[in-house]
């Protein structure tokens, strides 16, 4: 998709490397800066358990990884830390690609729906992959649905609502960051002042929500998988 | 007395509103009828005739298509947000564990608009 001006095709490389992954590339290279940021901070001398003085970098990550922390003892239960690395690590790396999005002249790379797949299909494999750990080959049995003589029925519903899981999660997020960036343009294209400081706010929000909805949704499919009630 | 009077208001009030929706629907269809016929007795021997069709179809089906699915997709949010917030109003208490669910309804009733939406971005691009 056209955009009306971006740093990027200021680059000498811009027609060689596409754009989405110029801008993750971007995003990963300011979150190993904060990785690297926090582990100084926690090889420092002092005890790692004491947090810094002041409003820092590391604090503010502590309450992020605090509440994703929250939220996942609240959907998987017990044991719900394991997908920490995983679920945290979508859910900041979306966070910020989004909010890429807001900063006039950068693109997120959340609208392009490869790099959105490229996430979802990973989702698919890790939980598949939990569920058949977890439960070994009775792990089939969740998809045979609750009584045996449905189960020739049930095995291909199933089978479907769960091929279309990855391909829901990718084109939500696409949707939701395509339609928020296209409406940003076209009103900062109308009224250049003041107005799109609205569409902003509401980028900066759906940023949010769609990060938060991606990682829950995650944290949900692992729970069903790794579950016992069935 | 008081059920049946309610009753026939009910059926009057349901007979209208089904009328009015025919009124429309049958509005929608003879406007998306006559317009290409419209155009076709005004320049019947152009030869971008059928491209024009082509086109036309693409524009109202991508429009109404969105329309349609934003107001589906509004009635369903709708439902969800009032639901939540009664539930808030009656126990404030509880508003933190609604508030999860309530946003994960929210984006499954919203990724059906956006299927829609991503059809109608590429139906627009065909134009």
């Amino acid at each position: 998709m056209e955009h009306p001006f971006t740093w990027f095709s200021l680059l000498p490389f811009a027609d060689k490397v596409p754009i989405h992954v110029f801008h993750s590339c971007l995003v990963f290279l300011m979150l190993i800066l904060v990785a690297w940021r926090i582990r100084r901070s926690l090889r420092g001398g002092k005890d790692p358990l004491i947090p810094e003085s002041r409003f820092s970098v590391r604090n503010i990550i502590e309450i992020v990884v605090q509440a994703i922390l929250g939220q996942l003892h609240a959907i998987i239960g017990h044991g719900g830390e394991k997908y920490l690395p995983l679920i945290g690590g979508l859910f900041i790396f979306i966070f910020f690609c989004n909010i890429l999005g807001v900063i006039p002249g950068f693109v997120p790379s959340t609208d392009n729906l490869n790099t959105n797949l490229a996430m979802s299909i990973t989702v698919f494999l890790v939980y598949n992959y939990l569920g058949f750990k977890e439960h070994g080959l009775k792990y089939l049995k969740q998809f045979a649905g609750p009584v045996l003589w449905l189960a020739p029925l049930m095995f291909v519903i199933e089978l479907l609502s769960h091929l279309f899981r990855p391909m829901s999660l990718s084109i939500r997020l696409f949707g939701n960051m395509f339609g928020d960036h296209m409406v940003l343009s076209i009103f900062s294209g109308l009224v250049p002042l003041v107005v799109p400081i609205i569409f902003m706010i509401l980028g900066i929000v759906v940023s949010l929500i769609q990060a938060f909805v991606f990682s829950t949704l995650t944290a949900v499919y692992i729970a069903l998988a790794v579950s016992h009630d069935h | 007395m008081d059920g049946l009077n309610s009753n026939a208001q009910k059926g009057a009030k349901g007979m209208a509103r089904r009328r009015i929706v025919g009124v429309v629907v049958a509005t929608l269809v003879l406007l998306t009828l006559a317009v290409p016929m419209v155009y076709a007795e005004e320049g019947g021997e152009a030869k971008g005739g059928g491209d024009f069709l082509m086109k036309f179809g693409l524009a109202i089906g991508a429009g109404l298509g969105m329309g349609l699915a934003a107001f589906g997709g509004g009635l369903g949010q709708g439902r969800t947000a009032a639901a939540a917030l009664e539930g808030i109003a009656r126990n404030p208490g509880a508003s933190d564990k609604m508030f999860v669910p309530m946003i994960i309804g929210l984006a499954l009733i919203e990724s059906l608009v956006l299927y829609t939406f991503i059809i109608a971005i590429f139906l627009q691009g065909k134009i």
